[in-house]
């Protein structure tokens, strides 16, 4: 059991594609620590592992890790990846994904993987802007957020994915931060024990264009800001069924909190909520589904042949 | 239980990896480590370093690393002991 950073650079990430180029501070590193540590602690074999990433500063995380991978287009990650686990469903699958890539471009292939159960761990870097492009708004731009294209603050309201996952099928959705490292390590690590797709909503910072236009120019001073901004779940109130619908932001659309089940003891907050938002007990990955199915059909085949 | 004795850790800093961002400097809960006057982390008061390792793990870029005397319990030995 290796945690040494010197560790993770030989085994996990490819020293000659570094260093990155993503900007000093980018939170996109720490993440990538994260992901090898997690696979390092499951113990899994990074040659069973495959790495699909769409088009986005996010994207170029495929390139700098040793595990096998696919630099795919914008938005198509959830597609590529679908088929490489269908061929290939003995490998584990991450598919890592930036806001844009995921929610503005490539929602639909997303909206399917999760309607499909497909066993995958997204990761969705939420740095509330396009990094690469140049900090244009996104889907999950905040309201009042400036960015380049919303120069006096934006006024759409942002896109509620913990609830669409929900609603469309995906079987785990966990929301980590790069501020709470241990936290993001581990909540990679569930997401890596659960059957079908499991989403990880990482909160970044993208210092140098969203946070340079909304007074946090400096990394430290964003990272911090995720702190104050978040609130952790109570694990043992998770584990009780019927949760409401938790907000990932106070503006963006939720089901109307008085219609789902009350529960004592949890006040509406409206800071961001961490940890494990959802899990669906007994979830099966569709891979799976399929060929025990393609197997009893053959044990049929193979019976009715013998009986004639 | 592993016994934490500050002063006996090392700081090393791979230039070829560092960025400047300063993430190390902001997190550390000793003040151990400073910005030289080329932003790089140095560690003026390594004799305060409790080998936390919240350095390392804010380091997006695998530049930072907290060595400790061999004979000293790392925090891979105690992770393989509960294993
Ligand atoms: C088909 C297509 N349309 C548009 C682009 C331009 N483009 C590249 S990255 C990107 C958005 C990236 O934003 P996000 O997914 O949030 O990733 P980030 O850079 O923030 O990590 C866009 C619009 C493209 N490369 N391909
Ligand atoms: S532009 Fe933003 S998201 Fe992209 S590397 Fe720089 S800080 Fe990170
Ligand atoms: S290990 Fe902890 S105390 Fe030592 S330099 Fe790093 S952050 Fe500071
Ligand atoms: S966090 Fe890493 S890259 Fe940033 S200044 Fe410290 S050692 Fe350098
Ligand atoms: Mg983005």
């Amino acid at each position: 059991m290796k945690v040494q950073t010197s560790f993770i650079i030989k085994e996990y990430l490819r020293p000659e594609m570094l260093p990155s180029t993503w900007c000093g501070g980018c939170g996109l590193g720490i993440i990538m620590g994260a992901i090898a540590q997690a696979v390092h602690f499951k113990g899994l074999d990074k040659d069973n592992v495959a790495m699909v990433s769409g088009i986005g500063c996010t994207g170029r995380m495929s390139g700098y890790m040793d595990f096998n991978t696919i630099h795919t287009t914008h938005g198509r990650a959830p597609a590529f990846a679908t088929g490489l686990k269908m061929a290939r469903p003995e490998m584990t699958v991450l598919t890592v994904m930036g806001d844009g890539d995921a929610m503005s471009i490539g929602g639909n292939h997303l909206i399917h993987a999760m309607r499909r159960n497909i066993g995958m761990v997204a990761i969705v870097v939420n740095n509330s802007v396009y990094g690469l492009t140049g900090g244009q708004t996104s889907p999950t731009t905040p309201i009042g957020g400036h960015t380049t294209t919303a120069q006096s603050g934006s006024f759409e309201r942002p896109m509620n994915l913990e609830a669409l996952a929900r609603t469309a099928g995906a079987a785990f959705y966990a929301r980590a931060t790069v501020n709470h490292t241990a936290a993001l390590t581990k909540l990679i690590e569930r997401a890596l024990d659960v059957s079908g797709f499991a989403l990880v909503e990482i909160i970044s910072n993208c210092h140098v264009l969203f946070g340079k236009m909304n007074q946090m120019a400096e990394a430290s001073k964003m990272i911090a800001a995720m702190d104050e901004d978040t609130q952790r779940t109570n694990p043992t109130l998770l584990r009780r069924a019927d949760l409401p619908i938790r907000l990932t932001s106070p503006e963006s659309p939720s089901a109307p909190v008085h219609e789902l089940t009350e529960m004592e003891d949890v006040e509406d907050e409206s800071r961001t909520w961490r940890g494990v938002m959802f899990e669906r007990k007994g979830s099966v990955d569709l891979s799976k589904r399929y060929y025990d199915m393609l197997g009893k059909i053959h044990a049929q085949q193979r019976a009715a042949e013998e009986a004639n | 239980m592993a016994q934490v004795t500050p002063g006996i850790y090392e700081v090393q800093v791979d230039k070829n990896y560092c960025k400047a961002c300063g993430l190390c400097v902001a997190w550390c809960p000793q003040d151990v480590l400073a910005d030289d006057d080329e932003g790089y982390p140095f560690a003026p008061h390594l004799e305060k370093c409790i080998n936390c390792k919240l350095c390392e793990r804010h380091c997006p870029d695998f530049a930072i690393e907290i060595i400790a005397p061999s004979e000293v319990l790392v925090i891979e030995d105690i992770l393989a002991e509960g294993a």
